[in-house]
């Protein structure tokens, strides 16, 4: 007795991968014999190779990396916060300690806090990837920039790239053949 | 040989225990080039995953140059055989998979398909390869290729479906042949829920690739 005739719906699971195996075989013996079910696989089956052009030549967008900016705040309070602690260093050590001849040369200028932090920034560029969705771009884009990436879970270095060829030392510079 | 054959059936063997446990047996795409390495350097567990990674791609796109689906698998299989046996004989170089897998398909289903008409010249008109080939796959070859309004228009409804739908998509279908599952931990849904947008957005895109182009 002939089977069922396939659904599209069907067909396009088993494109998928996502029918039983013993639907999967059972597919595959109707399509043995039935002509036009065969058409029809073959269909969802050039329809898949055509989407897989389709999402190969789709222009990707730059994922969007925005500042950290709850981070960045944090940043600029604890900056405050130390500029704040210096001064009253200062204060404190200028009315202890007035009388004492190298009270002037010891503290600390209070600017210099400020000047740190500002120097330190550039280095600490913190982005957030927006949603889980984009994160695996997202993450690719900012480790090519060298720039931090702010996780869910925490902040984390994004590592370098470390040009490790598996090759021997010395071997991309050699004049001659190396053996490997 | 012989140890090339004894690997295709390690293959098959975890292909049909793939078939059962997709999730598992398929690390995240980030590991590929890891892995083509360690095939290269003739790793069989190395082999073994990425087998199991883009086995069905090859079928695929076996099935719609249209040859049939028990000689799609066989062809699959030969093919995955073929690629084995370069590497254990050193002409393998570099692997990128599927691209190779693909073309190594390609040329075996060529091949039979010149094979059967070749045959079929002396024998009967019933034995014919068009008799058993709905379509040649010769032909097909040809109508794989995309218009240029073809793709546009299917980009053009790519663009309006939701950025999350979009998302699901491209990543099961930008050639990494991420399983289903990987796609669905990447961004936080269920395999069910993904299975569900792809057949969305297939829908989407059959109906735009399937628009009459305009006078």
């Amino acid at each position: 007795m002939l089977k069922p005739h396939l659904t599209r719906d069907a067909a396009e699971q088993y494109i998928l991968g996502a029918l039983a195996p013993e639907k999967a075989a059972s597919l595959e013996a109707h399509t043995l014999e039935c002509e036009p079910c065969a058409r029809l696989l073959q269909e969802e089956a050039l329809l898949s190779e055509q989407l897989e052009e389709v999402a190969s030549a789709f222009p990707r967008e730059a994922p969007v990396l925005r500042p950290a900016r709850w981070d960045t705040r944090r940043v600029a309070v604890g900056a405050a916060l130390a500029t704040a602690a210096s001064l009253a260093l200062v204060l404190l050590s200028g009315g202890q300690r007035s009388t004492s001849p190298d009270a002037i040369a010891t503290p600390t200028p209070p600017s210099l806090a400020g000047l740190e932090v500002e120097a330190g920034e550039p280095r600490t560029i913190v982005v957030a990837c927006p949603d889980l969705a984009t994160q695996a771009s997202c993450t690719q884009s900012a480790e090519e920039r060298g720039l931090l990436v702010q996780y869910p879970w925490g902040t984390g270095e994004v590592p370098r790239y470390e040009a490790r060829t598996g090759l021997p030392e010395g071997a991309l510079s050699a004049r001659r053949p190396v053996s490997l | 040989m012989s140890a090339a054959v004894q690997g295709l059936r390690m293959t098959t063997l975890r292909l049909s225990k793939e078939a059962d446990e997709p999730a598992e047996a398929t690390a995240p795409g980030g590991d590929e080039a890891l892995l083509s390495r360690r095939a290269l350097a003739g790793d069989r567990a190395a082999w073994d995953v990425l087998v199991a990674r883009h086995h069905r791609r090859v079928v695929v796109s076996l099935l719609a140059r249209g040859v049939r689906v028990d000689r799609a698998q066989e062809l699959a299989q030969e093919t995955w055989a073929r690629l084995i046996q370069q590497q254990q004989r050193g002409l393998l170089t570099e692997l990128r998979l599927p691209n190779l897998a693909l073309t190594q398909a390609a040329f075996l289903a060529a091949d039979d398909a010149r094979r059967a008409r070749r045959e079929s010249i002396t024998g009967a008109v019933d034995e014919l390869p068009e008799r058993h080939h709905p379509v040649d796959p010769s032909v097909s070859a040809e109508r794989r290729l995309l218009s240029e309004e073809q793709l546009s228009r299917a980009h053009a409804a790519l663009a309006q479906v939701s950025p999350s739908a979009r998302n699901v998509f491209l990543l099961a279908c930008d050639g990494q042949e991420l399983p289903h599952a990987e796609v669905a931990s990447r961004v936080g849904l269920s395999v069910q829920r993904v299975r569900q947008i792809l057949c969305e957005v297939r829908k989407k895109l059959r109906t735009a690739l399937e628009e009459e182009p305009h006078a």
